[in-house]
């Protein structure tokens, strides 16, 4: 689901959200750590269900250079089987056992962390064994041979269909663009995934999977002594220290470059030119993150009242989306705008983003433009918060980053604090035009 | 998984919520009110959070249009935002955009709906906004000819560059010949070129109208005071005769018919469509559509399903596959099943494998264990259905537009319950035959650009 073909990290990215009474009701718990491992809650009892989120710090940022895919691969088969002393389940066990639990349960990585989610009734019985089930797949996955071979398969085809397709292939070279030798520029390819064996994924299983890496958000019907309980059973099977992890190395600034070496120009036969452009900006817990995020609103987050949007869709119908967000996380994440246009508005297409992205960084917002970010981050706070899957997002978001508690109690107040100076100083402090990498694929020339 | 029922949203792309019916309700919460103008309101309460989701859906979608301005549900669709006599251009989404509301559109075959989501005491305020456009819309050629090329941009981007759309596209013209299922909602990109502001204004003239609406609310609300508030705006729009809605009834097919697709991609897909039955307002206690339901479930309605477990985890014929129906629809169903091949198979050996699955249900049925697990799914996304007002509201308009009311929700999720593994036999072995069947080949082709390029 594409909000104007924006990525969805970027709902991710919003979600951190509002004001007053829902959460006022609604205080987040922090549950005492067992063997390391932090534990989250937001009681609800309106409806008889638990959504958990598990984090593991164990995300793709950790892949060896030769490596990509290994953090990925690692987690994606966590619930393809496990086998402990306990006994062995099948894929094929813990998938009918979910599907009669009636419960939802995924894994997946990011480039920060490994995640396992799971929906269920809150009942008591059934919801025991869906935390049974998280645990053994969190602690023993099994990574049997013919499961991973298959996997690899299915993987290396996806990346070979992906490949085919502009998007793809824009946004792989403009993070190889951003991020340099920075491990998150590193894609998966289909060499990397068909060197990655058995053992390398249990080692990396061991070294990445303890305790003390682990966060888990809960929001549901459960009590804080239910949760409590909940949060020691996940993790009681693994251990709370292993080998040594090498410290990440730092992300460094985009650097000044001439245009010829921020420049890429990639062919591609499609019909529509993908343009992206950016650079590395700040991590979730920097003070000047509201100032940032209420300036992008006006240039290119507010949906159909954006700059960009309005002068690139309304004023000259050159693209049916247009965007710019910030993606911070622990790491300095990156700032990205973009649009596709039909090839030959390519360079058009281009300038205006250019050019608009360039007075905001010098100027900032009009203050009508701050007042109408304003008015639509503070009264739509509501929004962002109205059911267990957006407070989940929340609480796991906080807690990931390290925010206060209240984090939700002064959105409101924090977002409404932001003067234009503060956005002007702040997109200067960390945006620069010649620090910009730009990819354009598929322009005619 | 890729979408072959197709949805175009003015903002985002959903695949369809409605795939397993049902989401029951106790009636208390949901209150239903006609208003004189033949407008409906159906108010669905919930109070777990103060906000509002706000919806009029209009009983207009791409299966109401004719040949040489197929797109034209939708784009007026993007009209809807190009002002009114006292909106101008763009007014519309800064107005909501202030009231803090999240907004967009979205048009099917069957339907064009516009939603608000806001805090609910702005709710007031967007429904001012929403009522006055159903009437007073009012957009200039100048505004029409920019905004017919950001469709154009939305077709590039969703189709003429997607291999899945194209080959999707391909199916539906192939396996309707006179249904207008076979156009695609977008519209053809010709017909795009050739659009008329006229041709907008005359669709709004036509099928905009309280009598051809049905408001959707969900949310943190007071039914009897909401009754009056859709009352004040809503009730002064005069209702005027709709177009007459001709049959345009598929003939029967009379054989396999197939359709390749030549398209820049890695690998090849299969998809095979057959000609089924769809539940009918007027005999919703025909069992056959949930059965059929019930047998896209069995295929594809879990990880360890058995489309998955057979192609894609045993036989490696496949690297993803799906099953699709919809029993719930205005016009002619497909039960739908899709593949993408793995590396160093053929279309053949994935057809014969598809065969024989499919041949396994019709032959020798489902275990009752099978059946009841999806049973079990139904009941347990009851609950969590609850979760979101949007979904609710989302729920209800659709079955609405098909036709059914919302109280059918609660029929259809109990006959779901009752369906046994035979008659989830019995349809496979009625309805999975070759003379209702189209199929279509995704022939994947290499892009002129260079790899090498590409992957540095």
């Amino acid at each position: 689901m594409k909000s104007y073909y924006k990525p969805l990290i970027l709902i991710a990215l919003i979600a951190l959200g509002l004001t007053s009474s829902v959460q006022a009701a609604l205080p987040i718990e922090q549950l005492d750590s067992f063997h390391g491992a932090k534990g989250y809650l937001v009681q609800t009892k309106t409806l008889p269900m638990l959504d958990i989120e598990i984090s593991i710090d164990a995300g793709s940022r950790y892949d060896p250079s030769t490596k990509s895919g290994l953090a990925s691969l690692t987690g994606g088969l966590l619930n393809k089987g496990v086998r402990s002393s306990k006994g062995t389940l099948t894929e094929d066990q813990i998938a009918d056992q979910v599907a009669d639990l009636g419960a939802d349960l995924s894994v997946g990585v990011t480039g920060e962390r490994a995640l396992i989610r799971i929906r269920c009734l809150s009942r008591s019985d059934i919801r025991d064994r869906a935390v049974g089930l998280a645990r053994q797949i969190l602690s023993n996955p099994s990574y049997e041979p013919t499961v991973i071979n298959r996997e690899k398969q299915r993987i290396s085809a996806g990346l070979l269909e992906a490949e085919t397709k502009p998007d793809f292939v824009l946004d792989r070279r403009f993070r190889k663009a951003i991020y340099g030798d920075y491990p998150l520029g590193n894609a998966m390819t289909v060499k990397s995934i068909a060197g990655l064996t058995a053992s390398e994924l249990k080692q990396f299983h061991q070294q990445f999977y303890r305790s003390d890496r682990v966060i888990v958000s809960m929001v549901g019907d459960v009590n804080r002594a239910e949760a409590q309980e909940i949060v020691q059973t996940l993790v009681n099977d693994l251990p709370q220290s292993g080998p040594v992890i090498p410290p990440l190395p730092e992300l460094l600034r985009s650097p000044i470059e001439s245009i010829a070496d921020r420049e890429v120009q990639i062919p591609f036969d499609s019909q529509q030119a993908h343009i992206a452009m950016g650079m590395t900006a700040i991590a979730r817990n920097n003070p000047d993150y509201f100032p940032l995020m209420v300036g992008n609103y006006a240039l290119g987050g507010g949906g159909f009242v954006s700059r960009l949007m309005n002068e690139v869709r309304e004023k000259r119908g050159l693209a049916y989306s247009v965007f710019s967000y910030f993606v911070p996380g622990q790491d300095n994440g990156i700032f990205q705008a973009g649009l596709q246009t039909k090839n030959d508005q390519a360079s058009m297409a281009l300038d205006v983003m250019t050019e608009n992205i360039a007075q905001f960084i010098a100027k900032g917002p009009t203050q009508s433009e701050l007042d109408a970010a304003k008015a639509n981050l503070v009264n739509g706070f509501p929004l962002r918060i109205d059911n267990n899957r957006k407070l989940l997002d929340n609480v796991s978001s906080i807690a990931w980053n390290g925010l206060p508690l209240n984090t939700l109690d002064t959105w409101t107040e924090q977002v409404n604090a932001v003067t234009r100076d503060q956005i002007e100083t702040a997109f200067q402090k960390y945006l620069a035009m010649d620090r910009m990498k730009i990819v354009v694929l598929g322009a005619k020339q | 998984m890729r979408h072959y029922l197709q949805l175009l949203f003015f903002g985002f792309l959903v695949t369809s919520q409605f795939a397993l019916g049902a989401s029951t309700q106790s009636s208390d919460d949901t209150h239903e009110y006609f208003l004189s103008n033949g407008l409906k309101l159906i108010i669905r309460e919930d109070h777990r959070a103060p906000t509002v989701a706000h919806m009029v859906w209009y009983r207009a979608g791409s299966m109401d249009e004719f040949n040489g301005t197929t797109g034209v549900a939708h784009v007026l669709e993007h009209m809807m935002f190009k002002g009114t006599d006292k909106i101008k251009a763009g007014e519309f989404s800064r107005l909501v955009a202030a009231e803090g509301g999240r907004e967009n559109a979205f048009t099917s075959r069957d339907y064009t709906a516009f939603f608000q989501q806001v805090e609910k005491s702005k709710l007031n305020k967007v429904m001012e906004l929403e009522a006055d456009r159903m009437v007073n819309l009012n957009f200039d050629d100048a505004e029409f000819t920019k905004e017919i090329q950001v469709v154009m941009e939305e077709r590039r981007l969703r189709t003429e560059d997607n291999p899945d759309s194209l080959l999707n596209e391909s199916l539906m013209a192939t396996a309707f010949m006179s249904s207008p299922y076979r156009h695609p909602v977008i519209g053809w990109m010709n017909d795009l070129i050739n659009m008329k502001a006229s041709d907008a204004r005359q669709w709004y003239q036509h099928w905009y109208a309280p009598n051809n609406a049905t408001v959707v609310i969900s949310g943190d609300v007071d039914p009897e005071q909401i009754h009056r508030l859709v009352e004040k705006y809503y009730g002064g729009i005069q209702a005027h005769a709709l177009p007459v809605r001709k049959p345009q009834l598929e003939p029967e097919q009379k054989g396999v018919k197939q359709v390749h697709v030549k398209a820049p991609a890695d690998g090849a897909q299969l998809v095979m469509a057959w000609k089924v039955p769809h539940l009918q307002p007027d005999d919703i206690n025909n069992d056959e559509p949930y059965a059929l339901e019930l047998l896209a479930a069995v295929l594809d309605g879990y990880d360890n399903a058995r489309l998955n477990r057979e192609l894609v985890k045993q036989e490696r014929l496949a690297d993803n596959v799906d099953a699709q129906y919809d029993m719930i629809s205005r016009g002619p169903a497909l039960f739908i099943v899709g593949a993408d091949l793995a590396k160093g198979k053929t279309v053949a050996q994935a057809e014969a494998g598809i065969r024989k699955a499919l041949a396994e249900v019709a032959n020798k049925g489902v275990l009752d264990s099978e059946l009841k697990r999806i049973q079990t799914r139904l009941l347990s996304n009851q609950v969590y259905k609850r979760d979101s007002i949007f979904g609710q509201a989302m729920e209800i308009g659709g079955f609405e537009m098909a036709g059914f009311s919302w109280k059918d929700l609660d029929t259809v999720l109990e006959r779901m319950q009752k369906i046994t593994p035979v008659q989830v036999q019995a349809v496979a072995k009625k309805y999975l035959l070759d003379t209702t069947l189209t199929i279509a080949i995704l022939d994947p082709q290499a892009r002129q650009s260079t790899k090498a390029e590409a992957q540095k």
